[in-house]
């Protein structure tokens, strides 16, 4: 079935060369040397303030990811990387560690106000909003511009700002950079960083935990539910950097919080790298949403410049009921790389993706999940929505697979992709692996498999057939949007919408 | 074959180059099929494929072949009866054509070891792509088999038997096929044999001309004492149909490649599966089909059953080129594993650079379903034999959509067989 006009339009309202957030700011950076040493790792350390270990721990990794290649099984295509050709480090000068936001560059300030992001705690709860914008049909990512969300901005290389930081302590939440958190916190920071992603673990990985700059640390002790939305800001400014940013949450038993990270990038003709990890770590009966607006650069239309994006996020359901949620709407960078993974190890623990992956222009799109199916009763979903239009290549890659001792592993995948056009291209390449009888593993990307009895259901009240599956299938996706931030819900929900229609595989 | 340089040959490696310059004078071929033997063995001589190789990625081909039998063990006598009363029946014994051969009507059938003698099949022994290990395996060692040629709008009454039978040690086997403009045949291919260890390599290839309308059946019962790696090759035209049926039934380590192009409008492919698996059997079904051309249609069914400590596999990949446009195809891979040393790794892939197509695939991996086991026991009939009727429905739904009421009963019977073994 071809795309109907309404989701050809839609599309078309994200293409590439419509990049809102694309203009860059002047402002006075300190910036490490161009390349990469053990000499650099110990100047970003030093800048830091680390601790010896820490140290000695990039070191690890940097050392190893000497001996690594940089993998190739993707279907992504790009010039080779010089990654001596790149800044490791670079910081806005007038920042060594602000005590409160006003000793934060106003420079600075005016680019969150410019993207919508709002810092100062005052203002939000006072209420104040910014102009609201006034293109209902806009899909962008300015989920930030009401409620209550603590942000963590995130300026190249260094955080700039934590918001709501003491009322989230006095819930005994900690919320801040992970620069802070090696610091302040090291015993935690010790015993969970690299657990979920070790250093060794991929090319990409080992890079970061040599390099890693800034990013956010969260802890939620025992049995408390966080209170507010906790939020990541990245933003790539000055020229020629990469951002390797590292995310560490850690969700002690019983406890729950809902984090949202969000990216823009300036214009620029040059590709910039951005290689982050992301850790979360779920105890018994704890439960972490994570969800992702990623919108980098994504080049202009003749595919010139864009962010590469190659990002290890993984979960471990360490304790039993404990639940990992992925969700991504990913709709920039040039490249991206990226298969948020569940560990499923507790017992009766779950996981959960939800993605939806729009490429335009020349994008190409590599990502999806994995569910590692190790405890008892665990179970997985699996929902991908993949858009391709202009000359993009858009490719589902995802495992499912559980392991000798996996008893009543249950996984539900469901992937469907959509092409606008016939320059652009959209691959469907799913792993399942059973070792286990009592496993219960579906695959399925059609919509075909709604129910006889559902659908007919809704057409014996008058409603066509069309009307009816999208029904269903709406109903079927609310689920899970109603548990996402409202903001955000609202524009998943648009983007779901339109790749109902016309489905193929 | 694989890009990976490798560190040290394995004995399965050195045995394979050895035996070609050993066997290498009494191989048939002109000059341009000795080089195409010399490509192959140097593509082994880069090293069996390893799970590094996306295509072989659940059959690690370098570890699994431990090792490589002599060529002459055993010795088969005389063909089998065929599993289709009055098929004509074109045996290969021990790797070997026959020299009589039956009078088809409307069918010429002549030897490989002619035809490689006159270089007349050199083109078409090229492997299809760098991870063929399976085509230049082949290419190497052929020395023989059949190419049946069903003239134009010939209906061929009788089903034609082609029987790979060996009894250990290694036979490599090619079976041509090309099916003339509105002609309709059914053929078989049974590859089974019986003895000592065996390598068995056999590569079918089918061109399906425009309208013309074929039923090819693979069954595989290859004692668990042989290596059977396979590959069937087709092209069909123009509103041509090809229907595959394959059943995997034996062997210790089999891959069955499958490798399909529509080439003209209108053509449709469809493709049955049942992989039956007991014992410490690893079996691979793997294809590769690709929509070349706007308007053609497929559905491929798999069902596969695993017991014991089998692993199976089944990797599908469907390619939709860009001018393939109106491409309707379809897949379902189903499996159940019975047993908690089994395995199962599917691999379902869609490619699609067209836009107005559809596609879809739908893969599960499952035990009986409880509710099923309790209907049929709550009737009086005891666990054991609730189960078998079960599996049994769950494979002979495949074979019961052949249309053919005689072939549906023949293969019926061949289920029966491994279920009296193996149930």
């Amino acid at each position: 079935m071809p795309a109907v006009q309404e989701t050809i339009d839609r599309v078309r309202k994200i293409d590439v060369d419509q990049y809102k957030y694309g203009f860059q700011t002047e402002i006075e950076m300190d910036k490490a040397p161009k390349g990469l040493s053990e000499d650099i790792i110990r100047l970003i350390s030093e800048k830091k303030g680390e601790p010896d270990w820490m140290l000695e721990w990039r070191l690890g990794a940097y050392r190893r990811w000497l001996t690594l290649e940089e993998p190739t099984w993707a279907r992504v295509h790009y010039p080779k990387i010089d990654f001596q050709d790149i800044h490791y480090y670079a910081a806005p000068k007038s920042t060594p560690g602000p005590k409160s936001l006003s000793e934060v560059d106003p420079e600075l300030l005016k680019v969150y106000e410019k993207l919508g992001i709002p810092l100062k705690e005052q203002e939000i709860l006072a209420g104040v909003q910014k102009p609201a914008v006034t293109d209902e049909d806009e899909i962008g990512d300015n989920v930030y511009k009401s409620g209550r969300v603590a942000v963590d901005a995130v300026f190249d290389s260094v955080s700039v700002v934590t918001t709501f930081k003491e009322e989230l302590a006095k819930a005994g939440v900690i919320f801040c950079s992970i620069s802070e958190a090696i610091r302040e916190h090291p015993e935690l920071v010790k015993k969970y960083l690299g657990s979920v992603v070790p250093t060794s673990d991929n090319f990409y990985a080992t890079l970061n935990s040599a390099v890693f700059t800034d990013g956010s640390f969260v802890f939620v002790p025992k049995g408390v539910r966080c209170p507010m939305e906790l939020s990541t800001y990245f933003r790539i400014n000055e020229k020629n950097t990469g951002q390797f940013e590292r995310t560490l949450i850690i969700a002690e038993e019983g406890a729950y919080v809902s984090y949202l990270e969000g990216c823009t990038a300036p214009q620029r003709d040059e590709n910039q790298l951005h290689a982050a990890v992301v850790e979360l770590i779920a105890l018994d009966d704890a439960e972490i949403k994570y969800s992702t607006v990623q919108n980098w650069y994504p080049g202009d239309a003749e595919g010139k410049g864009g962010i590469y994006n190659f990002v290890t996020k993984r979960g471990d359901c360490r304790g039993d009921r404990s639940k990992i949620s992925w969700t991504q709407v990913e709709t920039g960078s040039a490249i991206t790389w990226k298969y948020p993974s569940c560990i499923l190890r507790g017992d009766d623990s779950s996981g959960e993706f939800y993605s939806i992956a729009v490429s335009n222009g020349y994008q190409q799109v590599d990502s999806g999940t994995k569910m590692i199916h190790l405890g008892k009763n665990t179970s997985s979903r699996i929902i991908s929505k993949g858009i391709a239009a202009g000359f993009s290549q858009n490719t589902y890659r995802g495992q499912v697979s559980a392991h000798r001792k996996a008893t009543n592993a249950r996984n539900f995948t469901n992937c469907d992709s959509l092409l606008i056009g016939d320059q652009c291209g959209a691959h469907t390449v799913p792993y399942m692996e059973a070792k286990n009888a009592t496993a219960k593993f579906e695959h399925e990307a059609t919509t075909s498999k709604i129910s006889e009895d559902q659908k007919f259901y809704v057409m014996q009240r008058g409603i066509p057939e069309e009307e009816a599956i999208a029904l269903i299938v709406n109903g079927f996706v609310k689920d899970v949007i109603q548990q996402l931030p409202m903001e955000f819900a609202v524009e998943a929900q648009k983007l779901i919408g339109i790749s109902l229609e016309g489905s193929v595989g | 074959m694989n890009m990976h340089a490798q560190p040290q040959r394995t004995l399965a490696e050195t045995a394979l180059i050895d035996a070609f310059g050993e066997r290498l004078s009494l191989l048939p071929g002109d000059g341009a099929v000795m080089v195409k033997r010399d490509d192959a063995i140097e593509a082994i001589k880069h090293g069996l494929p390893t799970r590094r190789v996306e295509s072989w990625h659940y059959t690690d081909l370098r570890r699994l072949l431990t090792s490589v039998p002599a060529f002459e063990a055993g010795a088969v006598t005389k063909a089998l009866a065929p599993v289709l009363e009055g098929s004509a029946v074109l045996p290969v014994l021990n790797g070997l054509s026959q020299t009589k051969l039956p009078e088809i009507e409307g069918v010429t059938v002549q030897r490989v070891s002619e035809k490689l003698t006159d270089g007349s099949v050199a083109p078409g022994l090229d492997p299809y792509g760098s991870d063929d290990a399976i085509g230049a395996l082949n290419t190497a060692f052929v020395a023989d088999g059949y190419f049946v040629d069903i003239a134009e709008g010939a209906k061929l009454e009788k089903p034609v038997e082609l029987q790979n039978l060996q009894a250990g040690g290694q036979s490599h086997v090619r079976l041509l096929a090309r099916v003339g403009a509105g002609a309709k045949a059914i053929i078989l291919e049974r590859q089974t044999g019986e003895g000592e260890e065996a390598l068995v390599s056999s590569v079918s290839q089918l061109v399906v001309d425009d309208g013309a309308e074929v039923t090819w059946l693979i069954v595989q019962e290859q004692p668990d004492t042989a290596t059977h790696l396979a590959q069937f090759k087709a092209h069909i035209g123009k509103d041509a149909k090809l229907t595959l049926f394959v059943m995997n039934a034996g062997g210790r380590l089999v891959r069955q490649e499958v490798v399909v192009r529509t080439t003209g409008e209108g053509a449709d492919f469809k493709l049955r599966g049942i992989n039956l698996l007991a014992g410490d059997t690893h079996t691979d079904t793997t294809m590769v089909l690709d929509h070349a051309v706007p308007h053609t249609t497929s559905t491929e069914v798999m069902r596969n059953v695993v017991t014991g400590k089998a692993h199976g596999v089944f990797q599908g990949r469907i390619n939709v080129h860009q001018y393939a446009q109106k491409t309707n195809a379809k897949m379902a891979c189903n499996t159940l594993l019975l047993s908690d040393d089994g395995e199962f790794s599917t691999k379902p892939e869609l490619e699609i650079f067209a836009d107005d197509v559809v596609c879809g695939h739908g893969a599960t991996v499952t035990e009986i379903d409880h509710n099923h086991l309790f209907y049929l026991m709550a009737r009086g009939i005891d666990e054991k034999s609730a189960r078998g009727l079960l599996v049994k429905a769950f494979v002979a739904e495949v074979i019961e959509e052949l249309d053919d009421e005689a072939l549906v009963e023949a293969l019926e019977e061949r289920l029966d067989g491994w279920f009296s073994t193996h149930g």
